[in-house]
């Protein structure tokens, strides 16, 4: 941390935390309310709950900045969640970092649509933003080529056999959910949709951005203004697509992640979507969502680390975090913020027996990307710390003035 | 029933006082200093200041982030009448979910509909002064005596 002292500590920690992962001991376990914290929550990628043991969903530091994963049992150096004088903190050999809270439960989490779907299998909650993932099925595993860090599919199909999770919400239901969501005064600042690719239609995804448009206007009927913010993140439109996306909906702000923006590793780790796309068309598109949603409104995700997988990958930090940084710049340059999330090589995941880089690597490239916002100006409301709340990079923003 | 606090009950009483004038400062990362008049400023049960930040792209908010994160003092003056404190102090919550801040974004939607709260800021007191002149001088007096014009000591 002394190398690195104009970077917030909080992000620092939150980085090595997710790096490095962590677990709970049975007195942090035990200071979990079932009646306040979420302790279940559907997402698309990681895990919506442990089967054997209520668990907090993620953490949160004095800062606000959030903290997202689930304990590893099969972590070689975790940290320690425990409490201590009451209060829940963070450990690592012993030795108090930092405090921590767990997430808290919206007041619509334990209520049911008029299907009986319970509301937080429709929506989950991240500190500030309503998250709906309309479909948690991607098509590119059906010819077992979806990308290689990513476990979707497992996790979407292990809940759907535990705990009879739809794979697939319906407009009522969304629609439901999201006005429950709202009578909760200052609740949420954010309404995100993801889904797993949907490769039909007459041109490659028009299903998934009909599916998208179904469910934005459910949603969207909540709303007093045909706009409110609002993101996807999707597969990269086209151009006709995204217009279309645009013009039917209340959508404000657009991402598709580039996942590992690197041709040749793209090629490798997210291979369907090269073979269907490719990665200079995808990233193509990106760019031009630019032109309909505005300068800033666009982002594009990266699995922070995954260029350092094995055998294809960069062998030397200094080489990788030089690469990323130039494809992110050609980003920024033309209106497209890059985000981070920490690699995390899970379970479920091709690779899930990798070693993701240092902690230094993280914090080079968080400070990075947010350094080529400033010089680009570019701001990240769409995807703040407060929202999504799963990249280092942005955290950092909120220490600049605009 | 309120817990042990570097504030006495006096000074907690002044800042849940609504007509007491509040004063938050706080510096920017090259020192700038940044001042904003606030009589919302209050105190909690716990003995803390709390600051309710409405704008999160302010200043202010950009300067607490910057105090939580490097650890800086930011400073609260207090006066109403002849009273008149100094509280430096480290910014050690910033809120922004769960039942404390929705708590204030009620309070603050009461006490007007337009505002639309970021931040509930928690500030743990580390130093208060007495700010009034006498007392400042009188400190002065005690530790510098040859600080004065002699024309206060003639006969």
């Amino acid at each position: 941390m002394d190398k690195y002292n104009d970077v917030s500590p909080f992000v620092i920690i939150k980085s090595d935390v997710t790096r490095r992962s962590f677990i709970y001991t049975d007195r942090a376990l035990g200071a979990l309310d079932k009646s306040k914290h979420q302790y279940q929550q559907r997402v698309l990628i990681g895990s919506n709950r442990d089967k054997n043991a209520a668990v907090p969903v993620s953490l949160l530091l004095r800062d606000g900045t959030s903290i997202i994963g689930m304990p590893s049992k099969t972590a070689k150096n975790p940290y320690v969640v425990d409490q201590i004088d009451g209060k829940l903190v963070l450990t690592d050999q012993g030795e108090i970092v930092e405090e921590v809270h767990y997430w808290y439960k919206p007041d619509y989490y334990d209520k049911f649509t008029s299907s009986g779907t319970p509301m937080w299998q429709v929506a989950s909650s991240r500190p500030q933003r309503l998250d709906i993932d309309p479909n948690s099925h991607c098509h590119f595993w059906n010819k077992g080529n979806g990308c290689k860090f990513c476990n979707i599919n497992a996790n979407s199909t292990q809940s759907e056999k535990e705990c009879n999770m739809s794979k697939q919400l319906t407009a009522q239901d969304v629609y439901e959910t999201v006005k429950e969501a709202l009578k909760q005064p200052g609740a949420f600042t954010n309404l995100k949709m993801s889904s797993g690719s949907i490769l039909s239609g007459a041109e490659i995804f028009d299903d998934e951005v009909d599916m998208y448009i179904e469910m934005l206007q459910a949603a969207g009927d909540n709303f007093k203004d045909k706009k409110f913010p609002s993101t996807i993140v999707a597969s990269a439109f086209s151009e006709k697509q995204l217009a279309k996306l645009y013009e039917n909906t209340g959508l404000m702000t657009y991402t598709s992640d580039i996942e590992i923006p690197n041709e040749a590793l793209f090629a490798w780790i997210c291979k369907g979507k090269h073979e269907e796309v490719g990665y200079a068309e995808w990233k193509r598109r990106i760019i031009r969502a630019v032109d309909i949603f505005g300068a800033g409104n666009v982002s594009s995700g990266i699995v922070g680390g995954c260029e350092m997988a094995q055998p294809h990958g960069f062998t030397n930090e200094d080489d990788a975090l030089k690469a990323v940084l130039e494809e992110a710049e050609d980003f920024a340059s033309q209106g497209v913020s890059v985000v981070h999330c920490v690699w995390v090589p899970m379970h479920g995941s091709a690779f899930h027996n990798q070693q993701n880089p240092s902690l230094e690597y993280y914090v080079r490239l968080a400070k990075g990307l947010s350094d080529l916002r400033k010089k680009y100006l570019l701001n990240v409301d769409m995807d703040n710390y407060r929202k999504c709340g799963n990249h280092p990079d942005t955290d950092l923003d909120r220490g600049n003035l605009d | 029933m309120k817990l042990m606090s570097i504030l006495n009950e006096r000074i907690q009483t002044l800042l849940q006082d609504s007509v007491a004038a509040k004063v938050l400062a706080t510096a920017d990362k090259q020192g700038i200093p940044h001042i904003v008049s606030d009589p919302t400023i209050t105190v909690n049960d716990e003995g803390q200041i709390i600051y309710l930040e409405l704008i999160e792209t302010s200043r202010s908010n950009v300067n607490l982030v910057n105090s939580i994160w490097f650890k800086r003092k930011v400073a609260i003056h207090l006066s109403k009448g002849e009273e008149s404190y100094q509280i430096k102090g480290y910014p050690a919550y910033s809120v922004i979910c769960g039942p404390v801040f929705e708590h204030y974004y009620k309070l603050s939607l009461e006490r007007n509909p337009e505002f639309d709260l970021s931040t509930v800021w928690i500030i743990e007191p580390d130093e208060i002064m007495d700010d009034t002149y006498a007392a400042r001088k009188n400190k002065e007096r005690d530790v510098h005596p040859l600080i004065t014009h002699l024309d206060r000591l003639a006969k």
